[in-house]
Formats: structure tokens, sequence, C-alpha cells
């Protein structure tokens, strides 16, 4: 297992840096002035030029490159041009929404398709199966913009039973305003007895996380309905089966867990997936996470802060996969040998 | 920096349509409530993205720093006339070389201080010494004298129109140039973030980069008052999807949208909970040609190529057409001049001067523009297929502002873009700045994007402020030459004139557009009343 992992995470560090690598040649072919940026609107073409040479672009590309690398191990992921804060610190303070907001989704993602994949393999070809299918195929074929614009229409808008948009309501900045502990709201708020911020962010978040999670939860249904199916005839199964269990038994309990091995490696690379999918959906509901910080970043052409969070986005893949192959190695050995 | 008002990203024509379709019944999303303490204002674009300093800021800012700043005068675009504020009145002699302003008695600045004569001369020079934002419009001042300390009597190298010029949108500010301490750095304190200003609202909370990034409380001691009904909080509210902003202003979550794309603009109205509102504005979107890089008859063929009637169609209600570089309400402004219409023709026989055009060699042209504004967007894609039509490749890219305006400002050259899109206003009821800051000439370039230079408009601009005072009609004349110059020669040209769309609630009263100030709303002036 150890010869196993060792070698997952040499993998893993040559994607990574194959994509710090690919991103850095194409952030600096596109034409632009990152120390003009940086020097500000009233700066003299020496504040200009200090400015070069204190982001280190007047060096060869070749040595900010390798300068990257070596901060990146030190944990100075360099100096976003229009923020002007360490980059590591931004992603601190927008990630969190994001990966809040996504894990949301994937937590509604696998309560929705869990059920419906097991109920949609049960009966296959009756009309349960065909709606679920139908529903599956067009949460993850419908627009997520479209979705997101719908849902907020009818249910913020017409039925007012949802905020329209934002992290929390405005009006608690007066009398409830929240403290930033870890930088995940819904942790923070309750950690600090802010109850009436906690449910507003619970309000506000559900919106974006059902439009978030139709994708994963179409996906996993079907995936989880194919792979009941396949597993349902074979003999350990039949076994099962011929020793009395329930049907309930049969498909939840032993069909359900061979096919969770390949359902852990599709929620981890949709978990990645609807991270970068999230961008437009927290431009409708004005989320403060990732999308914003990026769009403002690649339209700045800031090089550090695009890296930052390419970088950010990668190693959550990374991560995220290599998670899964050494849960599936472990659990099963003959992955190992493969 | 003098930017854009950036119009959000729209999500496509079917999203407009549907929320056109769906939006008209909407009315009852606004339920009764009692009248708000709080003022939300929806901008698209950051708002203090040019620093805090009321000195040097030159940008989207406008709309917060009026709100915490005042100045001597300020110009009433219904009247006509320039009104009280710091200044309770005001008199010029020696032919308009000096001008006395009476101060207003009992105004304290935000940090508690008595505003005298003596701390707005301060600020005054203080601004003039900076010389950033729109400082240029004290240029003419030589010396300031404080005979008491409610009196301001400035002595000026040249006639200039002072009360005009006091009245400025940037830089004609007064704050307490002491706010910092003895000692203390005044620019690095106002970043701070604070403010030092006389206005009816104080810096409360600034969350830089975030959806609710501003929010302004009311300050006590303010001069004029706070009897009756106000707003005792402005929050700015970054958001920058038009759709969502329409939900937002349907639900109530936010009182007026600075500008919406027009279709979704055109959806609100007869919704009994918001009133929309349309006016011409004094800000045009211009088109910067590249002197340096493109020839006389290459940025006459360009103008020629594109099709006005097109974009004004496309952005349906937005714009109307310019005549000159001069909107309409503003001295020089004139119906008679020549401009550049739709003439592929004439276009493709300029470019065959110069060696280009259909079946010669491919013209490759770049364009920069401001992202997140959907109307410019549109502009450049019109632009784009107007100019394929005669083999010229126009390559568009949309850039954050301060990376499209520090790109072409670079002191490479070869970064610099053929063509530069940005909107333009007036720092006051004059249009010398679109003559001194986009036309004379400049080493290195600040705002001249076209890297024009041309003696004879320079001493013109340099002789135009003074004739302003001295002879208005004479102004005019001078402001129309310069026009036909420009016509002439190409450099900049005025694609079209915005149309303001606003959005608002209906739950308060006291709204007022003034081109002067671009898309400000004196929320001290307005009246909640919780309908």
């Amino acid at each position: 297992l150890i010869v196993y992992v060792a070698r997952r995470i040499a993998t893993a560090i040559l994607v990574v840096a194959g994509v710090v690598v690919l991103t850095f040649v194409i952030a600096r072919v596109v034409p632009g002035d990152p120390a003009a940026t940086w020097a500000g609107p009233h700066a003299s073409a020496a504040q200009v030029a200090a400015a070069r040479h204190y982001l280190g672009l007047d060096r060869p590309p070749a040595i900010q490159l390798l300068s990257y690398f070596g901060g990146i191990l030190t944990g100075n992921w360099g100096i976003a041009i229009h923020t002007h804060r360490p980059v590591l610190s931004d992603l601190a303070v927008v990630a969190p929404a994001s990966l809040e907001l996504v894990t949301a989704a994937m937590i509604i993602a696998l309560v929705v398709a869990v059920p419906l994949g097991l109920i949609s393999a049960r009966w296959p070809g009756r009309a349960s199966d065909q709606v679920i299918r139908a529903g599956s195929i067009l949460g993850v074929s419908m627009p997520i913009f479209w979705m997101a614009l719908i849902l907020q229409l009818v249910f913020a808008q017409r039925l007012h039973l949802l905020p329209v948009a934002g992290e929390y309501s405005p009006s608690l900045l007066f009398t409830h305003p929240l403290t930033r502990l870890t930088g995940f709201g819904l942790i923070d708020a309750p950690l600090t007895g802010n109850w009436p911020m906690f449910g507003s962010i619970l309000s506000h978040m559900l919106l974006p996380a059902v439009v978030i999670a139709a994708y994963p939860a179409g996906l996993l249904t079907r995936m989880i309905r194919a792979q009941v199916l396949d597993t349902i005839g074979d003999s350990h199964v039949q076994m099962v089966r011929s020793l009395g269990f329930s049907e309930r038994a049969v498909f939840g309990r032993f069909a359900m867990k061979l096919a969770w091995n390949p359902v852990a490696a599709a929620v981890a690379l949709v978990f990645a997936y609807s991270l970068v999918n999230t961008f437009l959906v927290e431009a409708i509901f004005d989320w403060p996470g990732l999308g914003s910080y990026t769009t403002a970043s690649i339209t700045s052409l800031d090089t550090p802060a695009i890296l930052g969070v390419t970088l950010f986005i990668a190693l959550v893949y990374v991560v995220a996969n290599l998670a899964v192959d050494i849960f599936q190695a472990a659990i099963d050995p003959r992955i190992r040998l493969r | 920096m003098k930017p854009h008002r950036a119009l959000p990203i729209a999500s496509g024509c079917a999203v407009a349509l549907l929320l056109a379709a769906c939006g008209g019944g909407s009315s009852s999303s606004a339920p009764q409530r009692a009248a708000s303490q709080v003022f939300t204002y929806d901008t698209t674009a950051t708002v203090m993205d040019d620093g805090w300093d009321p000195a040097t800021e030159y940008s989207d800012g406008i709309i917060a720093m009026s709100q915490m700043y005042e100045t001597l005068t300020r110009y009433d675009a219904a009247t006509h006339r320039v009104e009280p504020l710091l200044a309770t009145s005001w008199s010029s002699a020696d032919g308009g070389k000096t001008w006395t302003f009476h101060l207003r008695h009992g105004v304290h600045f935000h940090t508690g201080r008595l505003m005298t004569a003596q701390i707005a001369k301060a600020a005054l020079l203080r601004t003039i010494k900076l010389g950033g934002g729109a400082a240029y419009v004290f240029g003419a001042v030589k010396t300031i004298d404080t005979p008491d300390q409610y009196t301001l009597v400035f002595h000026l190298k040249y006639p200039s129109p002072l009360d005009l010029e006091a009245s400025a949108s940037y830089s004609a500010y007064i704050y307490d140039t002491d706010a910092a301490g003895p000692g203390g750095n005044l620019t690095k304190w106002l970043n701070t973030p604070h403010d030092a200003g006389t206005g009816p609202y104080e810096v409360q909370t600034w969350n830089k980069g975030q959806e609710l990034e501003l929010i302004l409380k009311s300050f006590p001691g303010y001069w004029g008052g706070w009897s009756g009904p106000h707003y005792k909080k402005v929050v700015f509210r970054v958001v920058t999807t038009d759709t969502t902003s329409a939900q937002l202003l349907r639900s109530g979550a936010v009182d007026f949208v600075e500008q919406i794309g027009p279709s979704i603009w055109k959806s609100f109205q007869g919704d009994p909970g918001i009133r929309t509102v349309a006016s011409p504005s004094w800000q045009n979107l211009l088109a910067q040609l590249n002197a340096k890089s493109l020839s006389l008859p290459v940025r006459q063929a360009i103008l020629y190529a594109i099709d006005y009637p097109g974009i004004i169609a496309a952005l349906q209600g937005a714009a109307f057409p310019s005549s000159g570089l001069v909107p309409a309400g503003l001295l020089g402004h004139s119906t008679s001049l020549p401009n550049y219409t739709y003439d592929p023709a004439k276009a493709k026989q300029l470019l065959n001067q110069a060696g280009y055009g259909p079946g010669k060699k491919a013209l490759n042209l770049s364009l920069t523009y401001t992202s997140g504004d959907s109307n410019e967007q549109v502009v450049a894609e019109l632009m784009k297929s107007n100019l394929a039509k005669l083999n010229i490749n126009l390559s568009t890219q949309s850039l954050a502002w301060p990376t499209q305006w520090a790109k072409a400002k670079s002191a490479n050259a070869a970064n610099h873009q053929s063509i530069f899109l940005e909107y333009w206003w007036p720092d006051y009821a004059d249009p010398y700045t679109w003559f001194t800051n986009l036309l004379q000439t400049q080493k290195p370039p600040y705002f001249n994007l076209s890297y024009y230079s041309n003696p004879i408009m320079d001493a013109q601009i340099n002789r135009v402020e003074s004739v302003v005072a001295t002879s208005p009609a004479a102004a005019a004349a001078l402001y129309r030459t310069m026009q036909v110059e420009n016509f002439q020669q190409a450099p900049v040209d005025a694609l079209y004139n915005v149309n303001y769309q606003y959005a608002m609630r209906t739950n308060f009263t006291g709204f007022k557009v003034n081109p002067a100030y671009a898309n400000v709303v004196f929320t001290y002036n307005l009246r909640p009343t919780g309908s």
C-alpha cells in the first residue's frame, strides 16, 4: 500500500507542476503590464519600474517560474496584483465560501441520488424508473445559469420563500455581524452563538446549493442505478437473496456496497468539477466565493492570482482523487495490483 | 482615473426576455413596510477602486465620496446655476481673476474640527500640490488668502470660472488636512480607510472586494441637521449580474439600481413598486484611435466603417446619437458639427489609399474595453463585424479598468491598443475635460490614449479656460473649432451619448438626476416614505 500511495503522490505532484507551468506560460503570453496595474493610476514611470522590480517581473520568465515553485514550497504563492495581498491570504478569504457551497451541494446530491438510484434499479422500466432517469438527464443537461435564474425567479421573486442573492441578509450587519474564525460562515456563526446569522446563511445557501447539486445528483443517480443493476445478478448477491434477506437489504446493503467504489471516485471528481462550475452560480447568486475573485484576477491579468486559483483547484482535484484512490486501495487489494 | 460605469454582463437575450416576460407581474414582491433607515445602492463595479484620498480619487468612488465630502458650490443641472454648499456666497472681480468665497458658519468635519477658511485653503493647496484626479480644475489658482476665519480669496493667473470649477465632482472637496494628527501621513490614514469630510455621511465599514462593499452612517454633527425623514445608513452593494440586480430590486433588497441592461430596465415599467427614470447624460462612449500607429486615412476609414445607427438600435434606448464630443447641455455643444456617419464605401476608398481594404493587404488591429460592461461589449462586437467587411481583423480584449488603462499607458508602445473604448464625462459643468485630458499632448500618456499631439490644438486648449470666464460665446466658438479639428484628425470619436436608465423603489422621494455628478444619488436629499 505504501508503494502504491507513494506512486500516486508522485503522479499528483507531476500533474500539479504541469498545471502550474501551463498556466504560467499562458498568463505570460497575454500582453499587459501588471507592474503598472500594481503601481496604481497615479504612478510615475519610476514607480512603475520599482513595482516591476519588486514583483520580480524584470527577471527572465524561467527564473520567475523557478522562484514561483520555490515559493509554493514555502507557502508563498505570490502577491495578487489587483488586491496587493498575498494570494494565499486572498484564497483563505474566498475559498471557504465556495468550498462550503460545494460541500452543501454534494450532500444534497448524495441525499437525492442514493435513494433515487436504488429505486430506479429496484424497479427498472417502471414509471418511477422512467421519471427518475428523465429527471437525471434533466439535471445533468440543463444549463446551470438557466436553472439558477428559474429557481431565483420562482422561489425568491414569486414565492418569497428564499432570499434572492448574497451570503446573508445585509440587515444582520447592523444587528448580528458575523465574526470570522474559520472563514466558513456555517461554522463560524454557531461557534460564536450567532444563530440569526446561521439561519440567514443557510437560507441564502439553499438555492445556489440546489443548483450546483443538480449535475452531481443526476450523474450519481444514473451511476448508482447502473452499478446496482450490474451487480444485482451476480452470484454472491443471488446467494444473499437465497438466504432470505429482504429486497431492501439486498439492494441497500449488498448491491449498493459494491457500487460505492465507482461512486466514491465520481464524487471526488464531481466535487472538484463543481468547484469550477460554481463560478457562474456564484455570480448569479452573488455568493462571495472563488468565482468573483477569479473573474477579477483574469480581467486584471493578475498572473499570481490566476496561478493561485489554478493551483488551488488542481490541488483539490488531485487531493480528492488521491483520497479516493487510497480509500479504494485500502478496501480493495486488487486495485493496488493494477 | 476616469473609467466607466460598467453595465453588468447580461446572461444573454434569452434571459432578458425571460425577465421581461415574467417581470411584469412581480409587483407583489414588495410588501408594505415601514420607512427604512437604510438606503441600498446597487452598483456593478467596485466603488472605492481608486483610493480614499479626496484629492486624487478619480473614479467610481464619486458615488460614495459625494456622500462624505462637500465642495464650496454645487451645480444644479436643472437650473443651470451654481448653488451654495460650503460657501454661502461668492463674487468675482478683476475680470474673473479674483474670487471671494464666504464660507458657511458652524460646519464641522467628521474629525470634529470646525471648518475654517484656513483649513479649506490647506485642503485646496494640498489637492493642487498632489496634482492627481481633476486637480487641473484649479490650474488657474496663483494664491489663496484668508482675510478672516470664513473668507477665502483666490488670486488667479488668468480669468477662470472658479465658482463653476469649485463645484467639480472630483478634487474640489474641502477636507481636514490635519485628520491624521500632527506629522501623520494623511493619504495613508485616509486609505485605512477613514474620511475627513463635512458631508452628511461618514464611513462605517469598508469590505474591500466584497458584495456589501461599503456602509456609510449618518454624521450626527452634519450642518444640515437630521430633522425630518432621512436615511441614516447608505449601503453600496456590488452586484455583477444584472438579472440578480433586477431580482434584488423587485424583492426590495436594494433601493436603487445604478444602471442595468436596457431590456431588463424596460421590464420594470408598469411595476407599481418600481420607478424607472431615463435621462440624457453628459457621458459618452469614446473610441480613442492610436494616432501613433494608425495613419489619418486609416483612422478616418475606421470611423466611417462603424454602423452608428446599428449600435444605437442594439442598445435599445440606453444610447442616443452624439454630435461632436460635447454633450447637449454643455457649452460648446452644437448639432451642426461635422460627424462621422456609417459610410462603408468611403471607408473602403480611404483604406485603399493606405494600401488596405478588401482584396488588399489585411489590417490587424486590437481594441480594449472594460470587462463587465455589456454595452461596451456590444459595441466591440459590432465594430469587429463592421471592420471585418473591410478586411480589417479587429481583436477585442475585455479587461478590468485598471488593467485596460495600465496597458494603454505602458511605456512599451507594443502593449498599446489600436482602439481604446472608455466612457467620459465632465469633472464640472464645462467640456474642458474632453480637450485637456483627451486631446492635449501628454508625455507620458495619461488619458490621451490616442497618443495624439497637435501644437495648434494644445494652444487652443491652454486658452479656452480663460475665454470661458470672460466670453462664453467666444468659448463656445473655440470649443466648436476644436471639435471640427478633432473630426478632421480623427483621434477621438464619441460613438454615442449615454441615456441614463435608472430603476429604483418607490419607497422614497426627492431623487433628481444631475448629470454634473455622474450616477451620484445625494442620499441626504432623499425622503424615505415607507410605501
